[in-house]
């Protein structure tokens, strides 16, 4: 008689079946029914090189802002108690929570001529409608929680003792964070740029509020979609994911190999 | 030395309650207690790592109360090590040369010295995660001590190790304080331990100090009934006890000394009640008991004795009791030492 143990993990692996086509199945058609000629018109296409450029671009670009204003903040709240921390962990995780078009409305009514902050920018000469300013500023939005909560995980996982000990031996807190506990957190700090960068070059509904032009690849895309049909979007799409699995594969193979050495 | 005056600290509801100590230069001195009484905390409040409520902390005369554990100079080893695991061995011991301004050729000097004495040299391009507990304890203590600091505080250095390498460790610790010249301050819950390492040490319980002095001190005369039950005087009884005469229950001992006036409570450590010879029946403080339960603990047999009606804790060598053909039941005439009997 065949053991009820036996059938667990074959009935674990029968369940998740669904999700596996859910997620496959789409995405294997998106890049199989492109024919190779519509592949190869679409990355000669200077539309097409433009905006999937400018999608790679400023996500990047965001996630270097939320690498850069991010990292203390994640450091702060994986080793700071302080009256009112929920409220900023609350407000940190909120960008996921919220419609992202609300996201793109809430950047353009405070960045806007009628809005102080947005007549400051102006005058400074940022402007942040329809411009590479405007998307990376709504990309970073969307994409910090990513980043900053898996970085805050991260540095939660460094003992604070190897902190303590760096401090006793004469290191400052400078010193510390530089020699201690940013070497220990480096693989954190790439998965949660893979990720904060995954979900900056996929959005669509804040981009397509506050910068419909310059556009990003899936801004032409859904263009194409509604100017066009399937046909002339699938190419397009099929090259954005393929560059970003190409991206996040380096991404991962870089990691890796910071954790080797 | 090393000097602290009242200090209190307060930390989720945990209090650390006028704690004074102190500790003299090229002492091994323990803070003994239980799990959560205090110990670790005072060690981090004594670096610098907890900020204090109240009090002073002096080294060397120095106020370092309100200086930063990197200016402290006081190396701290932790339980579980706490080495850098991004970097190998020789980097971990290296770490704080550059932070402490030691020269080139010192700091070339005491690294070379450590190596040696402390058996690494095989490890030097290994990363932590490779090296067992014993090695990375010793990577531990070599870290610490290149910076030659003021002195070396250790948390609970032999509760994770192996017991057959704690004996070789606390060898080490030994000659790394006669050799280093350096204060050692320990924290164990481990009297035993306590015993063998330290000269001099205090007794925590619930943040506050029970007893402070020499360690054999401690061992021998507990101040209070906590100290007694901690240091392992298992019998300890509620008693009438008047100049040289204790009594509990129907049970009347002869003390070596006159008793303090306000002492209740007497003690006796399990391994000095003793069987005796039939023919020292009648004489002062041997009474015939019954074993009412024989335990063996390996080394050791644990007794459970009824003395005309007060239940007593031994713990006799296998070979007194095999020798004697002890077991449950047997009566035989049993010895309460005076200089053993211990009030409070």
């Amino acid at each position: 008689m065949v053991s009820r143990n036996m059938l667990f993990w074959p009935a674990a692996s029968l369940i998740s079946l669904p999700l596996a086509f859910l997620i496959l199945l789409p995405l294997s058609q998106m890049l199989i029914q492109p024919q190779l000629s519509d592949l190869k018109a679409a990355i000669t296409d200077k539309q097409v090189l433009a905006a999937l450029g400018r999608s790679l671009g400023t996500s990047l670009t965001a996630t270097l802002v939320a690498v850069v204003f991010g990292t203390p903040l994640a450091y702060i709240l994986a080793r700071k108690q302080f009256w009112g921390k929920k409220l900023v962990e609350g407000l940190v995780d909120l960008p996921i929570m919220i419609p992202h078009p609300v996201i793109g409305i809430a950047i353009l009514s405070v960045t806007g001529e009628n809005y102080w902050l947005g007549r400051l920018l102006l005058a400074i000469g940022i402007r942040v409608m329809g411009t590479y300013t405007g998307i990376v500023l709504v990309l970073t939005f969307v994409g910090l929680p990513f980043y900053i909560n898996t970085l805050k995980a991260g540095f939660e996982d460094i003992p604070v003792r190897v902190e303590k000990v760096s401090r006793s031996l004469g290191a400052g807190l400078y010193s510390t964070f530089f020699r201690v506990t940013f070497p220990l957190a480096w693989r954190s700090m790439i998965l949660g740029a893979i990720l904060c960068t995954a979900r900056a070059i996929s959005e669509f509904g804040a981009v397509v509020i506050v910068a419909y032009h310059p556009m990003t690849a899936p801004v032409l895309i859904f263009e194409r979609f509604t100017a066009y049909g399937l046909k002339y979007s699938q190419p397009v799409a099929c090259w954005l994911i393929i560059i970003s699995l190409a991206l996040f594969v380096c991404m991962r193979l870089l990691s890796r190999e910071q954790e080797e050495r | 030395m090393i000097a602290i005056q009242d200090l209190n600290l307060i930390l989720s509801g945990f209090r650390l309650q006028n704690i004074n100590l102190r500790i003299h230069p090229n002492d091994f001195f323990a803070v003994i207690g239980p799990t959560g009484s205090g110990k670790s905390l005072l060690l981090e409040a004594i670096v610098g790592l907890r900020p204090i409520q109240s009090g002073r902390i002096y080294i060397n005369n120095e106020d370092l109360t309100h200086t930063p554990p990197e200016r402290r100079k006081l190396g701290i080893v932790y339980q579980d090590y706490a080495l850098f695991s991004h970097l190998s061995v020789r980097k971990n011991i290296e770490f704080g040369l550059q932070y402490n301004h030691i020269q080139p050729q010192t700091g070339k000097k005491r690294f070379e010295n450590l190596v040696e004495t402390m058996g690494l040299g095989h490890l030097m391009h290994r990363k932590p995660g490779t090296l067992s507990g014993g090695e990375q304890q010793r990577v531990a203590l070599a870290r610490v001590l290149i910076i030659k600091p003021r002195a070396v505080l250790l948390d609970e250095p032999l509760s994770a190790l192996d017991p057959t390498y704690q004996d070789e460790m606390k060898d080490l610790l030994k000659t790394l304080h006669r050799d280093w010249g350096t204060t050692f301050l320990l924290v164990s819950h481990n009297f035993a331990d306590v015993l063998y390492l330290a000269n001099q040490g205090a007794i925590m319980h619930e943040g506050r100090i029970e007893q402070q002095g020499a360690t054999q001190e401690l061992f021998e005369k507990p101040n209070s009934p906590f100290t007694a039950q901690f240091v392992g005087m298992k019998n300890f009884f509620k008693a009438t006890i008047h100049k040289k005469r204790a009594v509990l229950d129907h049970l009347e001992l002869h003390l070596d000394s006159i008793s303090k006036n306000d002492h209740s409570y007497l003690g006796i450590r399990p391994e000095d009640i003793l069987p005796v010879a039939a023919e020292n029946h009648g004489q002062p403080n041997v009474f015939q008991g019954n074993l009412t339960k024989v335990v063996n603990k390996g080394f050791q047999f644990e007794i459970k004795l009824d003395v005309q009606g007060t239940r007593f804790s031994a713990l006799w060598s296998k070979r007194t009791v095999l020798d004697l053909g002890l077991k449950t039941g047997t009566g035989l005439p049993i010895a309460f030492p005076p200089e053993c009997l211990h009030t409070f």
